[in-house]
């Protein structure tokens, strides 16, 4: 047959040769393409079925259109001989990739979820596969899964029963082959639909996770009777409960007890990879790894939509709302388990990128990042942040992201436990560490808080590009004034409880400062004991908490366009962090810390004990500007007006660590996160001064 | 060399230098760093648990990481095995290993997934 025409296609090798024909590789002249011929070696007329039918039956299969079925371009008859033209697939047969001992739960989920999605396709289509196989599936090299024969099992087998007995009787190996996946219905004879794919389909598992088919027997008529009458073996116990589970249902003998859909079975495999981390496999072993977290729920984020990044002691939860903000659709959890300290949304440079720290009791902290909203994370393969080896110190966790300024969009910098600023150069490739803090002199005699020793603020200055700040609990508030070379601590005015001396130059428990980038010489701070405004870059501090119920807190925030206007939630003390008196208050000052006024409309005033960490607040862009908080409670709160009226956003989440808004796709095609420089009004735009009409009304 | 000198103590047949193999079993949350695989043979000449954990890392540097600390000590809620035998109450890394000798790395506390 080589070089010869069969219709318009040249046949240029065999590929294969079985009971029903033989398969050849060849070419079509007219599309330009390697295709594959099956000619059939005799007529498939022995049977009762009509060879129209056969005919009829060869197009509707034709019809599908499915990236895991392969796709048969045409049927035809030429001098008496059947052929059907298809796809050519270049794989190996999935019965082949199956080890011994099976494959992991992840790849047969994986490879799994492709076998069953192309099944609803064709059942939905009326079209059943009737000869379902591990030889009959190949995998790709793109890892791929490929069904072959779809739709011609009564074309190119002769698998009714009386020819099954009669093969049986000469001892056919091929149909040996397809008895072991052959359900019980077909060997009784009686009438047979698509669930005989859902049974071959849990045969097929089977095999995949325990590495041999489910019955066995040394003769056929052995073999049918297992499949008729034995339940199948118990799996080994590595297999999860719930694959079993579905394994067990599709080899129900009664149809009616199995999946009775190809959807259904699809969902529950899906389910199995909940929370497993699947990382495809790449040979190169240096590149770091896109991790891909199946079957949570992802958002979809749109341009010019509200985002919030929570990071909890349990996973991260994304959350997106249209610019009304008056509903978020929750995604997540990522990570389960580890926990999320520091989370940030980039937009600089066209980017939509999230960075997340994620740290995990038992294997440690790596800082990851997602261009595509969670779907996909790169986790890197060694650890980039991490500490020089004779230093005695090691990652515990990190604390602070911080992004550089726009005009240098691959500038992170990154705060962790123990207290080190490290920073990348390259979008987070490699990370180094700021020697002129690691070096400095104090950093012996910095004494860990409760939660470490904890290096938790990074402010870059936007008027100075030399000016850093760096705040270590317990450290104090460090200043660099030449990028970063030699660092000043800055703590003068703050109080110390801890120690006799109460002004020390350095060791203040500082819980968290800001300034508002209009004007950057003021700072806010938030003292394990005190509240505090600098006016002169931080040089000198002044006590500003007359008027608040309580001086202990955690985190501080300014209105993203008023930079008079400073929020603080006050716990009671260092001994009971909890909101005083059972109230959850958010103080607001707006005018710079002289006097404060409680926010307390929509939030509980009897019985919350709450807290709010250091980054557990945040506020977007908008205009008016909406503020967030998370509590320890796993509650997360949001007001549209600033803090006029809070709602509650979801509750129910683990303990919230850090909250963080952020806006994607701004009109000119860039994004913004929440601490932006140039504030934006992309929601409803008020006239010129009826903020502060509106501000002057309420007082 | 004494590392060598301390396989022949633990495995008298062996003779010095001589290639040696051990299989390290891959709990479920580090086998996206090994291909999938949860059995992984380490060849080589190794004497103690450390060179044995190195000549690993090496072949799959996602591991290195998560398994040791930046400073090279095996991290507080990982365990690691002999055979059923914890190095940690041996003499940690520098517990000695014989040819065949079955490695397992064990999460302390299990977190509640499995592979």
């Amino acid at each position: 047959m080589i070089g010869k025409t069969l219709g318009r296609y040249t046949i240029t090798a065999e590929i294969g040769r079985g009971g029903m024909g033989v398969v050849y590789r060849a070419r079509d002249p007219l599309l330009n393409r390697e295709i594959a011929i099956k000619v059939l070696s005799e007529s498939p007329l022995a049977g009762t079925i009509s060879r129209d039918h056969l005919l009829h039956e060869a197009r509707a299969a034709s019809a599908l259109n499915h990236p895991n079925i392969c796709i048969i371009h045409e049927v035809g008859e030429q001098n008496g001989s059947f052929f059907i033209v298809m796809e050519f697939v270049e794989g190996k047969p999935f019965s082949e990739i199956i080890a011994p001992a099976g494959m992991s739960t992840e790849t047969l989920t994986r490879y799994g979820v492709q076998i069953a999605d192309a099944l609803a396709h064709a059942h939905d289509r009326g079209i059943v596969h009737r000869d379902l196989k591990s030889s009959n599936v190949a995998l790709t090299a793109e890892g791929r899964v490929k069904i072959l024969d779809f739709g011609l099992a009564r074309v190119t087998e002769k698998n009714d029963v009386n020819s099954i007995t009669q093969s049986i009787g000469s001892g056919s190996s091929g149909l040996t082959g397809t008895l072991a996946y052959m359900s019980p219905e077909q060997f009784r004879g009686e009438p047979t639909d698509h669930r005989v794919d859902i049974w071959a389909f849990g045969v097929m598992l089977y095999e995949a996770a325990a590495g041999n088919v489910p019955f066995h027997g040394p003769t056929p008529f052995a073999l049918s009777a297992a499949v008729l009458n034995d339940p199948p073996p118990p799996l080994p116990k590595s297999i999860p409960a719930g694959l079993t589970a579905i394994i067990q249902r599709c080899l129900a003998k009664d149809p009616a007890l199995r999946y009775q859909r190809a959807s259904e079975l699809r969902a529950a495999l899906e389910a199995i990879q909940s929370a497993a981390i699947v990382a495809p496999e790449t040979s190169g072993g240096q590149s770091p790894r896109p991790t891909v977290l199946r079957s949570l729920h992802h958002i979809r984020v749109k341009p010019r939509e509200a985002l919030l990044l929570v990071g909890t002691t349990k996973g991260a939860f994304l959350l997106r709302s249209s610019p009304s903000r008056s509903h978020w659709e929750v995604g997540g959890p990522y990570f389960h388990g580890d926990a999320v300290y520091a989370i940030t949304f980039d937009g600089r440079d066209g980017r939509h990128r999230l960075w997340a720290s994620t740290q995990s009791v038992l294997w440690g902290t790596v800082l990851r990042s997602s261009d595509d909203f969670g779907k996909t994370w790169r986790t890197p393969e060694e650890a980039p942040i991490r500490f020089p080896v004779g230093s005695g110190l090691s990652l515990k966790n990190i604390w602070q992201i911080t992004l550089g300024p726009d005009d240098r969009p691959d500038t992170p910098y990154c705060g962790t436990d123990p207290a080190a600023l490290f920073e990348s150069h390259d979008a987070g490739e490699s990370w180094s560490l700021v020697r002129g803090l690691f070096d400095h002199p104090h950093r012996p005699r910095w004494v860990p808080g409760n939660g470490g020793l904890i290096l938790h603020t990074i402010l870059l200055d936007p008027s100075n590009s030399s000016r850093m700040y760096a705040g270590i609990s317990a450290g104090g508030v460090y200043r660099t004034d030449d990028a970063g070379k030699t660092w000043q601590a800055r703590n003068k005015g703050i109080r110390v409880t801890f120690s006799p001396e109460k002004y020390p130059e350095f060791g203040q428990c500082v819980h968290k400062f800001v300034f508002h980038p209009a004007r950057p010489e003021r700072l806010f701070l938030q003292n394990h004991w005190g509240v505090y405004r600098s006016d002169n870059v931080g040089d000198t501090w002044e006590d500003i908490a007359h008027g608040l119920p309580s001086d202990f807190g955690f985190p501080v925030l300014l209105h993203p366009h008023d930079p008079d206007c400073v929020y603080v939630v006050p716990v009671e003390s260092d001994e009971f962090r909890c909101t005083p008196e059972g109230q959850l208050r958010v103080y607001r000052s707006r005018n710079a810390g002289r006097t404060w006024e409680p926010l307390s409309s929509g939030l509980p005033q009897r019985n919350a004990y709450e807290t709010v960490l250091r980054d557990g607040i945040t506020a977007d862009s908008f205009d008016p500007a909406g503020i967030y908080f998370g509590t320890r409670s796993g509650r997360l709160y949001g007001s549209r007006d600033a803090g006029k009226k809070w709602e509650l956003i979801v509750e129910g989440l683990p303990p919230i660590a850090c909250v963080k808004a952020a806006f994607y796709g701004l009109s000119d095609g860039q994004q913004r996160s929440s601490v932006c420089s140039r504030p934006r009004q992309p929601g409803r735009r008020k006239k010129p001064g009826s903020a502060r009409k509106a501000r002057r009304k309420s007082r | 060399m004494s590392a060598s000198r301390m396989i022949l103590r633990e495995t008298p047949e062996a003779a010095i230098g001589d290639p040696m193999s051990v299989v390290f079993f891959i709990p479920g949350p580090l086998r996206s760093f090994t291909n999938g695989s949860d059995r992984v043979v380490v060849e080589g000449s190794f004497s103690t648990m450390r060179e044995a954990l190195s000549a690993l890392c090496a072949s799959y540097p996602g591991l290195r990481h998560r398994i040791l600390t930046d400073q090279g000590e095996v991290r507080e809620h990982i365990n690691l095995f002999i055979g059923n035998e914890c190095v940690r109450f041996a003499q940690g890394l520098a517990t000695p290993v014989f040819d065949g000798a079955e490695i397992s790395v064990v999460p302390a506390i299990t977190g509640g997934r499995r592979g």
